[in-house]
Protein backbone atom coordinates (compact mmCIF):
# COMPACT_ATOMS: atom_id res chain seq x y z
CA UNK A 1 0.00 0.00 0.00
CA UNK A 2 3.33 2.21 0.69
CA UNK A 3 4.25 2.16 -2.77
CA UNK A 4 0.66 3.02 -4.22
CA UNK A 5 0.87 6.34 -2.19
CA UNK A 6 4.38 6.85 -3.36
CA UNK A 7 4.15 6.55 -6.77
CA UNK A 8 1.01 6.45 -7.89
CA UNK A 9 -0.87 9.03 -5.38
CA UNK A 10 2.35 11.67 -4.91
CA UNK A 11 2.63 12.12 -8.67
CA UNK A 12 -1.07 12.99 -8.96
CA UNK A 13 -0.41 16.11 -10.21
CA UNK A 14 1.54 14.67 -12.65
CA UNK A 15 -1.30 12.52 -13.90
CA UNK A 16 -4.07 14.74 -13.39
CA UNK A 17 -1.79 17.19 -15.82
CA UNK A 18 -1.65 14.27 -18.31
CA UNK A 19 -5.13 13.41 -18.25
CA UNK A 20 -6.36 17.23 -18.76
CA UNK A 21 -3.79 17.09 -21.87
CA UNK A 22 -5.47 13.83 -22.71
CA UNK A 23 -8.90 15.32 -22.63
CA UNK A 24 -7.99 18.24 -24.43
CA UNK A 25 -6.74 15.94 -27.28
CA UNK A 26 -9.65 14.30 -27.40
CA UNK A 27 -12.16 17.43 -27.76
CA UNK A 28 -10.17 19.15 -30.53
CA UNK A 29 -9.68 16.05 -32.64
CA UNK A 30 -13.66 14.66 -32.00
CA UNK A 31 -14.71 18.46 -32.71
CA UNK A 32 -12.13 18.52 -36.32
CA UNK A 33 -13.18 15.16 -36.76
CA UNK A 34 -17.62 15.82 -36.54
CA UNK A 35 -16.87 19.10 -39.23
CA UNK A 36 -14.06 16.86 -41.16
CA UNK A 37 -16.43 14.18 -41.40
CA UNK A 38 -19.62 16.12 -42.35
CA UNK A 39 -17.64 18.11 -45.13
CA UNK A 40 -16.04 14.73 -46.61
CA UNK A 41 -19.59 12.89 -46.69
CA UNK A 42 -21.43 16.01 -48.49
CA UNK A 43 -18.75 16.31 -51.10
CA UNK A 44 -18.86 12.83 -51.44
CA UNK A 45 -22.76 12.62 -51.54
CA UNK A 46 -23.52 15.60 -53.52
CA UNK A 47 -20.01 17.48 -55.19
CA UNK A 48 -20.18 15.20 -58.63
CA UNK A 49 -16.95 16.18 -59.80
CA UNK A 50 -14.93 15.75 -56.08
CA UNK A 51 -16.66 12.55 -55.32
CA UNK A 52 -13.51 10.19 -56.30
CA UNK A 53 -11.64 12.94 -54.02
CA UNK A 54 -13.64 12.39 -51.03
CA UNK A 55 -13.97 8.48 -51.43
CA UNK A 56 -10.48 8.05 -51.66
CA UNK A 57 -10.01 9.98 -48.73
CA UNK A 58 -12.28 8.18 -46.72
CA UNK A 59 -11.15 5.24 -47.36
CA UNK A 60 -7.49 5.94 -46.99
CA UNK A 61 -8.53 7.66 -43.51
CA UNK A 62 -10.54 4.25 -42.42
CA UNK A 63 -7.96 1.72 -43.52
CA UNK A 64 -4.92 3.13 -42.36
CA UNK A 65 -3.63 1.86 -39.17
CA UNK A 66 -4.06 4.88 -36.38
CA UNK A 67 -0.09 4.99 -35.32
CA UNK A 68 1.05 4.67 -38.77
CA UNK A 69 -0.92 8.11 -39.63
CA UNK A 70 0.35 9.24 -36.62
CA UNK A 71 3.80 8.93 -37.46
CA UNK A 72 2.61 9.57 -41.34
CA UNK A 73 1.55 13.08 -40.36
CA UNK A 74 3.99 14.00 -37.61
CA UNK A 75 7.30 12.85 -40.22
CA UNK A 76 5.88 13.46 -43.54
CA UNK A 77 3.11 15.96 -43.53
CA UNK A 78 6.02 18.96 -42.07
CA UNK A 79 8.11 18.09 -45.44
CA UNK A 80 5.42 18.37 -47.82
CA UNK A 81 2.91 21.25 -46.35
CA UNK A 82 4.99 22.76 -43.98
CA UNK A 83 2.20 21.80 -41.36
CA UNK A 84 2.18 20.28 -38.29
CA UNK A 85 4.30 22.72 -36.88
CA UNK A 86 4.07 21.07 -33.09
CA UNK A 87 3.82 17.13 -31.95
CA UNK A 88 0.15 18.69 -29.99
CA UNK A 89 -1.20 19.61 -33.67
CA UNK A 90 -0.08 16.47 -35.24
CA UNK A 91 -1.58 14.36 -33.10
CA UNK A 92 -4.45 16.26 -33.04
CA UNK A 93 -4.83 16.44 -36.85
CA UNK A 94 -3.85 12.11 -37.16
CA UNK A 95 -6.96 11.77 -34.63
CA UNK A 96 -9.00 13.83 -36.60
CA UNK A 97 -8.40 12.61 -39.83
CA UNK A 98 -8.91 9.20 -39.06
CA UNK A 99 -12.32 9.58 -37.29
CA UNK A 100 -13.55 12.03 -39.88
CA UNK A 101 -13.52 9.00 -41.87
CA UNK A 102 -15.49 7.05 -40.19
CA UNK A 103 -18.02 9.29 -39.53
CA UNK A 104 -18.46 10.29 -42.57
CA UNK A 105 -19.58 6.77 -43.27
CA UNK A 106 -21.78 6.82 -40.64
CA UNK A 107 -23.47 10.33 -41.59
CA UNK A 108 -23.73 8.86 -45.09
CA UNK A 109 -25.92 6.43 -43.59
CA UNK A 110 -27.78 8.38 -41.68
CA UNK A 111 -29.25 10.68 -44.55
CA UNK A 112 -29.53 7.92 -46.81
CA UNK A 113 -31.91 6.94 -44.09
CA UNK A 114 -34.44 9.73 -44.62
CA UNK A 115 -36.94 9.02 -46.64
CA UNK A 116 -37.07 10.66 -49.88
CA UNK A 117 -40.51 11.87 -49.55
CA UNK A 118 -39.14 14.30 -46.40
CA UNK A 119 -37.09 15.89 -48.94
CA UNK A 120 -39.54 16.46 -51.58
CA UNK A 121 -41.78 17.39 -49.12
CA UNK A 122 -39.66 20.39 -47.89
CA UNK A 123 -38.71 21.16 -51.27
CA UNK A 124 -42.58 21.83 -52.41
CA UNK A 125 -43.50 23.84 -49.57
CA UNK A 126 -41.32 26.19 -51.23
CA UNK A 127 -37.80 25.35 -48.65
CA UNK A 128 -34.43 26.11 -49.91
CA UNK A 129 -31.86 23.38 -49.74
CA UNK A 130 -30.04 24.43 -47.19
CA UNK A 131 -32.75 25.21 -45.01
CA UNK A 132 -34.35 21.51 -46.31
CA UNK A 133 -30.63 19.82 -45.32
CA UNK A 134 -30.51 21.93 -41.79
CA UNK A 135 -34.09 21.64 -40.54
CA UNK A 136 -35.25 18.08 -42.46
CA UNK A 137 -32.23 16.30 -42.81
CA UNK A 138 -29.16 17.10 -40.09
CA UNK A 139 -31.42 16.88 -37.35
CA UNK A 140 -32.43 13.40 -38.06
CA UNK A 141 -29.18 12.15 -39.10
CA UNK A 142 -27.53 13.53 -35.56
CA UNK A 143 -30.56 11.80 -33.65
CA UNK A 144 -30.20 8.45 -35.82
CA UNK A 145 -26.58 7.78 -35.79
CA UNK A 146 -26.14 9.67 -32.22
CA UNK A 147 -24.77 6.49 -30.57
CA UNK A 148 -21.76 5.34 -33.67
CA UNK A 149 -20.62 9.28 -33.08
CA UNK A 150 -20.41 8.91 -29.31
CA UNK A 151 -18.91 5.76 -29.81
CA UNK A 152 -16.71 7.15 -32.16
CA UNK A 153 -15.55 9.56 -29.38
CA UNK A 154 -14.41 6.14 -26.98
CA UNK A 155 -12.51 5.16 -30.03
CA UNK A 156 -10.83 8.76 -30.14
CA UNK A 157 -10.16 8.57 -26.10
CA UNK A 158 -8.97 4.74 -26.78
CA UNK A 159 -6.09 5.83 -29.76
CA UNK A 160 -4.93 9.41 -27.95
CA UNK A 161 -2.52 7.15 -25.65
CA UNK A 162 -0.63 6.93 -29.31
CA UNK A 163 -0.17 10.01 -28.83
CA UNK A 164 2.85 10.08 -26.36
CA UNK A 165 4.73 8.13 -28.88
CA UNK A 166 5.44 11.60 -30.38
CA UNK A 167 5.94 13.30 -26.83
CA UNK A 168 2.43 14.66 -26.47
CA UNK A 169 2.48 15.35 -22.41
CA UNK A 170 -0.69 13.24 -22.11
CA UNK A 171 -1.77 10.61 -19.11
CA UNK A 172 -0.16 7.63 -20.68
CA UNK A 173 2.99 9.87 -21.41
CA UNK A 174 3.37 11.14 -17.55
CA UNK A 175 2.80 7.59 -16.60
CA UNK A 176 5.55 6.17 -18.58
CA UNK A 177 7.89 8.79 -17.59
CA UNK A 178 7.55 8.06 -13.83
CA UNK A 179 8.01 4.10 -14.80
CA UNK A 180 10.96 5.51 -16.29
CA UNK A 181 12.13 7.51 -13.17
CA UNK A 182 11.26 5.08 -10.76
CA UNK A 183 11.63 1.50 -12.30
CA UNK A 184 9.07 0.26 -10.44
CA UNK A 185 5.75 -0.10 -13.51
CA UNK A 186 3.28 -2.35 -11.40
CA UNK A 187 1.42 0.33 -9.19
CA UNK A 188 1.75 3.18 -12.09
CA UNK A 189 1.18 1.54 -15.12
CA UNK A 190 -1.84 -0.54 -13.08
CA UNK A 191 -3.39 2.48 -11.98
CA UNK A 192 -3.18 4.06 -15.53
CA UNK A 193 -5.00 1.39 -17.60
CA UNK A 194 -7.69 1.40 -14.31
CA UNK A 195 -7.73 4.97 -15.25
CA UNK A 196 -8.00 4.52 -18.57
CA UNK A 197 -10.38 1.92 -18.48
CA UNK A 198 -12.83 3.71 -15.95
CA UNK A 199 -12.72 6.87 -18.21
CA UNK A 200 -14.00 4.98 -21.78
CA UNK A 201 -16.36 3.06 -19.80
CA UNK A 202 -18.20 6.29 -18.08
CA UNK A 203 -17.84 8.04 -21.32
CA UNK A 204 -20.06 5.36 -22.97
CA UNK A 205 -22.24 5.29 -20.37
CA UNK A 206 -22.94 8.65 -20.35
CA UNK A 207 -22.98 8.68 -24.29
CA UNK A 208 -25.76 5.55 -24.39
CA UNK A 209 -27.58 7.53 -21.30
CA UNK A 210 -28.12 10.53 -23.57
CA UNK A 211 -28.37 9.34 -26.98
CA UNK A 212 -31.31 7.15 -25.33
CA UNK A 213 -33.28 10.20 -23.72
CA UNK A 214 -32.49 12.38 -26.80
CA UNK A 215 -34.45 9.45 -28.85
CA UNK A 216 -37.04 9.11 -26.31
CA UNK A 217 -38.01 12.76 -26.52
CA UNK A 218 -38.39 12.64 -30.44
CA UNK A 219 -40.03 9.58 -30.26
CA UNK A 220 -37.48 7.72 -32.12
CA UNK A 221 -37.11 3.50 -30.77
CA UNK A 222 -33.55 2.50 -29.76
CA UNK A 223 -32.48 -0.04 -31.69
CA UNK B 1 6.35 21.42 -52.64
CA UNK B 2 6.39 20.24 -55.78
CA UNK B 3 9.91 18.84 -55.01
CA UNK B 4 8.50 16.85 -51.70
CA UNK B 5 5.65 15.74 -54.22
CA UNK B 6 8.78 13.93 -56.31
CA UNK B 7 9.87 12.62 -52.93
CA UNK B 8 7.17 10.96 -51.99
CA UNK B 9 5.96 9.37 -55.49
CA UNK B 10 9.90 8.18 -55.72
CA UNK B 11 9.38 5.02 -52.78
CA UNK B 12 12.62 3.89 -54.37
CA UNK B 13 13.82 4.35 -50.63
CA UNK B 14 11.10 1.89 -49.78
CA UNK B 15 11.59 -0.27 -52.48
CA UNK B 16 15.46 -0.51 -51.52
CA UNK B 17 14.61 -2.20 -48.44
CA UNK B 18 12.07 -4.60 -49.20
CA UNK B 19 13.13 -7.75 -48.24
CA UNK B 20 13.49 -6.37 -44.36
CA UNK B 21 9.92 -4.88 -44.60
CA UNK B 22 8.50 -7.64 -45.98
CA UNK B 23 10.31 -9.18 -43.27
CA UNK B 24 8.15 -7.40 -40.92
CA UNK B 25 4.95 -7.46 -42.95
CA UNK B 26 5.19 -11.34 -41.78
CA UNK B 27 5.62 -10.20 -38.29
CA UNK B 28 2.23 -8.39 -38.65
CA UNK B 29 0.49 -11.23 -40.10
CA UNK B 30 1.75 -14.18 -37.30
CA UNK B 31 0.91 -11.23 -34.10
CA UNK B 32 -1.90 -10.86 -36.45
CA UNK B 33 -3.43 -14.39 -36.49
CA UNK B 34 -1.97 -15.54 -33.31
CA UNK B 35 -4.39 -12.86 -31.21
CA UNK B 36 -6.54 -13.49 -33.65
CA UNK B 37 -7.03 -17.30 -32.16
CA UNK B 38 -6.77 -16.57 -28.38
CA UNK B 39 -9.40 -13.56 -29.27
CA UNK B 40 -11.74 -15.80 -30.96
CA UNK B 41 -11.26 -18.17 -27.88
CA UNK B 42 -11.45 -16.26 -24.90
CA UNK B 43 -14.24 -13.80 -26.77
CA UNK B 44 -16.52 -17.57 -26.94
CA UNK B 45 -15.72 -18.48 -23.65
CA UNK B 46 -17.09 -14.90 -22.47
CA UNK B 47 -19.97 -15.00 -24.22
CA UNK B 48 -20.79 -18.54 -23.12
CA UNK B 49 -19.87 -17.53 -19.65
CA UNK B 50 -22.71 -14.44 -20.26
CA UNK B 51 -25.40 -16.72 -21.25
CA UNK B 52 -24.74 -19.62 -18.47
CA UNK B 53 -27.87 -20.26 -15.53
CA UNK B 54 -25.09 -19.16 -12.86
CA UNK B 55 -25.07 -15.69 -11.66
CA UNK B 56 -21.52 -15.32 -10.78
CA UNK B 57 -20.67 -16.83 -13.91
CA UNK B 58 -22.33 -14.37 -16.11
CA UNK B 59 -21.44 -11.23 -14.30
CA UNK B 60 -17.82 -13.21 -14.57
CA UNK B 61 -18.23 -12.86 -18.36
CA UNK B 62 -19.88 -9.37 -18.48
CA UNK B 63 -16.61 -8.17 -16.22
CA UNK B 64 -14.45 -9.52 -18.94
CA UNK B 65 -16.36 -7.71 -21.57
CA UNK B 66 -16.67 -4.58 -20.04
CA UNK B 67 -12.57 -3.99 -18.76
CA UNK B 68 -11.41 -5.62 -22.04
CA UNK B 69 -13.90 -3.72 -24.38
CA UNK B 70 -13.08 -0.37 -22.35
CA UNK B 71 -8.86 -0.40 -22.68
CA UNK B 72 -6.81 1.14 -24.90
CA UNK B 73 -4.81 -1.06 -26.84
CA UNK B 74 -1.49 0.60 -26.49
CA UNK B 75 -2.46 0.57 -22.58
CA UNK B 76 -2.89 -2.91 -22.74
CA UNK B 77 0.37 -3.76 -24.75
CA UNK B 78 2.33 -1.78 -22.27
CA UNK B 79 0.77 -3.31 -19.16
CA UNK B 80 0.96 -6.93 -20.36
CA UNK B 81 4.74 -6.44 -21.45
CA UNK B 82 5.93 -4.75 -18.41
CA UNK B 83 3.60 -5.49 -15.39
CA UNK B 84 2.44 -8.62 -16.37
CA UNK B 85 6.21 -10.71 -16.29
CA UNK B 86 6.64 -9.14 -12.51
CA UNK B 87 3.50 -10.32 -10.90
CA UNK B 88 4.10 -13.50 -12.54
CA UNK B 89 7.37 -13.55 -11.20
CA UNK B 90 6.24 -12.99 -7.79
CA UNK B 91 3.35 -15.74 -7.73
CA UNK B 92 6.52 -17.60 -9.15
CA UNK B 93 9.11 -16.32 -7.06
CA UNK B 94 11.68 -16.00 -9.41
CA UNK B 95 12.42 -13.52 -12.39
CA UNK B 96 10.07 -14.27 -15.30
CA UNK B 97 10.16 -11.94 -18.59
CA UNK B 98 8.19 -12.13 -21.85
CA UNK B 99 9.44 -11.89 -25.32
CA UNK B 100 7.90 -9.09 -26.68
CA UNK B 101 5.64 -11.24 -29.76
CA UNK B 102 4.04 -13.15 -26.47
CA UNK B 103 2.97 -9.91 -24.63
CA UNK B 104 1.79 -8.53 -28.73
CA UNK B 105 -0.33 -11.78 -28.37
CA UNK B 106 -1.94 -11.63 -25.20
CA UNK B 107 -2.39 -7.78 -24.80
CA UNK B 108 -3.83 -7.68 -28.16
CA UNK B 109 -6.23 -11.24 -27.57
CA UNK B 110 -7.60 -10.76 -24.18
CA UNK B 111 -8.08 -6.75 -25.97
CA UNK B 112 -10.28 -8.41 -28.86
CA UNK B 113 -12.14 -10.99 -26.91
CA UNK B 114 -14.01 -8.19 -25.42
CA UNK B 115 -15.64 -7.37 -28.80
CA UNK B 116 -15.77 -10.89 -30.10
CA UNK B 117 -17.90 -11.48 -26.80
CA UNK B 118 -20.20 -9.39 -27.63
CA UNK B 119 -20.28 -10.24 -31.27
CA UNK B 120 -20.85 -14.47 -30.34
CA UNK B 121 -23.68 -13.20 -27.92
CA UNK B 122 -25.33 -11.25 -30.23
CA UNK B 123 -25.14 -14.61 -32.38
CA UNK B 124 -26.20 -16.98 -30.15
CA UNK B 125 -28.96 -14.96 -28.64
CA UNK B 126 -30.11 -14.80 -32.82
CA UNK B 127 -30.86 -18.48 -32.20
CA UNK B 128 -34.62 -19.28 -31.71
CA UNK B 129 -35.27 -21.23 -27.74
CA UNK B 130 -37.22 -23.68 -30.08
CA UNK B 131 -33.88 -25.16 -31.20
CA UNK B 132 -32.36 -25.65 -27.86
CA UNK B 133 -35.36 -27.21 -26.43
CA UNK B 134 -35.33 -29.81 -29.35
CA UNK B 135 -32.02 -30.50 -29.16
CA UNK B 136 -32.53 -30.89 -25.59
CA UNK B 137 -35.71 -33.38 -25.13
CA UNK B 138 -33.93 -35.53 -28.26
CA UNK B 139 -31.04 -36.35 -25.73
CA UNK B 140 -28.63 -34.48 -27.11
CA UNK B 141 -25.20 -33.29 -25.03
CA UNK B 142 -24.51 -30.04 -24.27
CA UNK B 143 -21.34 -29.90 -25.92
CA UNK B 144 -22.76 -31.88 -28.92
CA UNK B 145 -25.56 -28.84 -28.76
CA UNK B 146 -22.81 -26.19 -28.52
CA UNK B 147 -20.91 -27.56 -31.78
CA UNK B 148 -23.88 -28.64 -34.36
CA UNK B 149 -26.11 -26.39 -33.32
CA UNK B 150 -25.30 -23.55 -32.10
CA UNK B 151 -22.18 -22.57 -33.66
CA UNK B 152 -22.84 -22.77 -37.32
CA UNK B 153 -25.42 -20.55 -36.75
CA UNK B 154 -23.49 -18.16 -34.85
CA UNK B 155 -20.51 -18.18 -36.85
CA UNK B 156 -23.09 -17.39 -40.28
CA UNK B 157 -24.74 -14.41 -38.08
CA UNK B 158 -21.70 -12.81 -36.77
CA UNK B 159 -19.45 -13.27 -40.26
CA UNK B 160 -19.78 -9.75 -41.41
CA UNK B 161 -19.21 -7.84 -38.01
CA UNK B 162 -16.38 -10.52 -37.54
CA UNK B 163 -14.67 -9.20 -40.64
CA UNK B 164 -14.71 -5.95 -39.06
CA UNK B 165 -13.03 -7.02 -36.24
CA UNK B 166 -10.36 -8.96 -37.64
CA UNK B 167 -9.28 -5.79 -39.34
CA UNK B 168 -9.32 -3.77 -36.75
CA UNK B 169 -7.12 -6.24 -35.06
CA UNK B 170 -5.21 -6.29 -38.00
CA UNK B 171 -4.50 -2.70 -37.82
CA UNK B 172 -3.71 -2.56 -34.41
CA UNK B 173 -0.88 -5.18 -34.87
CA UNK B 174 1.24 -1.91 -35.64
CA UNK B 175 1.08 -0.72 -31.97
CA UNK B 176 3.68 -4.01 -31.05
CA UNK B 177 6.58 -2.03 -32.82
CA UNK B 178 6.17 0.04 -29.83
CA UNK B 179 7.70 -3.00 -27.28
CA UNK B 180 10.16 -3.99 -30.25
CA UNK B 181 8.30 -6.50 -31.64
CA UNK B 182 10.04 -6.07 -35.43
CA UNK B 183 6.99 -5.37 -37.50
CA UNK B 184 6.80 -3.35 -40.54
CA UNK B 185 6.73 -0.32 -38.18
CA UNK B 186 9.56 -1.06 -36.19
CA UNK B 187 11.81 -1.89 -39.24
CA UNK B 188 10.25 1.52 -40.53
CA UNK B 189 11.45 3.53 -37.41
CA UNK B 190 14.69 1.54 -37.54
CA UNK B 191 15.83 2.59 -41.31
CA UNK B 192 14.49 6.32 -40.88
CA UNK B 193 16.63 6.37 -37.82
CA UNK B 194 19.71 5.11 -40.26
CA UNK B 195 18.58 7.38 -43.07
CA UNK B 196 17.55 10.15 -41.91
CA UNK B 197 14.29 10.44 -44.46
CA UNK B 198 10.99 9.96 -42.83
CA UNK B 199 9.21 11.10 -45.97
CA UNK B 200 9.12 8.32 -48.12
CA UNK B 201 9.24 5.38 -45.36
CA UNK B 202 6.51 6.59 -43.55
CA UNK B 203 4.53 7.17 -46.86
CA UNK B 204 5.32 4.02 -48.03
CA UNK B 205 4.30 2.36 -44.53
CA UNK B 206 0.64 4.14 -45.22
CA UNK B 207 0.14 3.02 -48.68
CA UNK B 208 1.61 -0.64 -47.76
CA UNK B 209 -1.47 -0.87 -45.02
CA UNK B 210 -3.66 1.30 -46.56
CA UNK B 211 -3.77 -1.46 -50.02
CA UNK B 212 -3.63 -4.54 -47.41
CA UNK B 213 -6.21 -3.28 -45.62
CA UNK B 214 -8.86 -2.22 -48.42
CA UNK B 215 -8.01 -5.15 -50.71
CA UNK B 216 -8.23 -7.98 -47.48
CA UNK B 217 -11.57 -5.95 -46.30
CA UNK B 218 -12.98 -6.09 -49.45
CA UNK B 219 -12.41 -9.46 -50.83
CA UNK B 220 -13.09 -10.97 -47.35
CA UNK B 221 -16.91 -9.00 -47.56
CA UNK B 222 -17.35 -10.71 -51.00
CA UNK B 223 -16.15 -14.04 -49.74
CA UNK B 224 -18.48 -13.83 -46.62
CA UNK B 225 -20.91 -12.70 -48.65
CA UNK B 226 -21.06 -15.43 -51.30
CA UNK B 227 -20.71 -18.06 -49.16
CA UNK B 228 -23.40 -17.24 -47.18
CA UNK B 229 -25.93 -16.95 -50.16
CA UNK B 230 -25.24 -20.61 -51.19
CA UNK B 231 -25.48 -21.83 -47.49
CA UNK B 232 -28.64 -19.92 -47.58
CA UNK B 233 -29.51 -22.00 -50.83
Amino acid sequence: MNNWERLVWNQRDALLAGLQVTIEVCFISFACAIVGGLVLCLVRMYVRPLRPVATFLIEFFRATPILVQLLWVNYAWPEIFGWPTSFYQAACTALALQSSGYLAETFRGGIEAVPRGQREAAFAVGMSPLLVFRRIILPQVLLGSAPAIVNQFTVIVKSSTLVSVITVQDLMFQSQKIVNIAYEPIEILTATAALYIAFIYVVSMIGKLLADRLRRSYGIAAH
Amino acid sequence: MSESLREILDLQLFWEFRTVLLRGLAVNFYVFIAAAVLALSLGLGAALLRNSRAAPLRWLGTLHVEIFRNAPDYVMVVWVHFVLPLLIGVVLHSRFEFNPFVSAMIALGFVYSGYFAETFRAGIEAIPAGHLEAARSLGIGEGLILRRIILPQVVRSMLPESINQFISLFKATTIVSLIAVPDLMYQVSMITQQQMRPLPLYTGAAITYFVIVLVAGSSLRVLADRWRARIRA
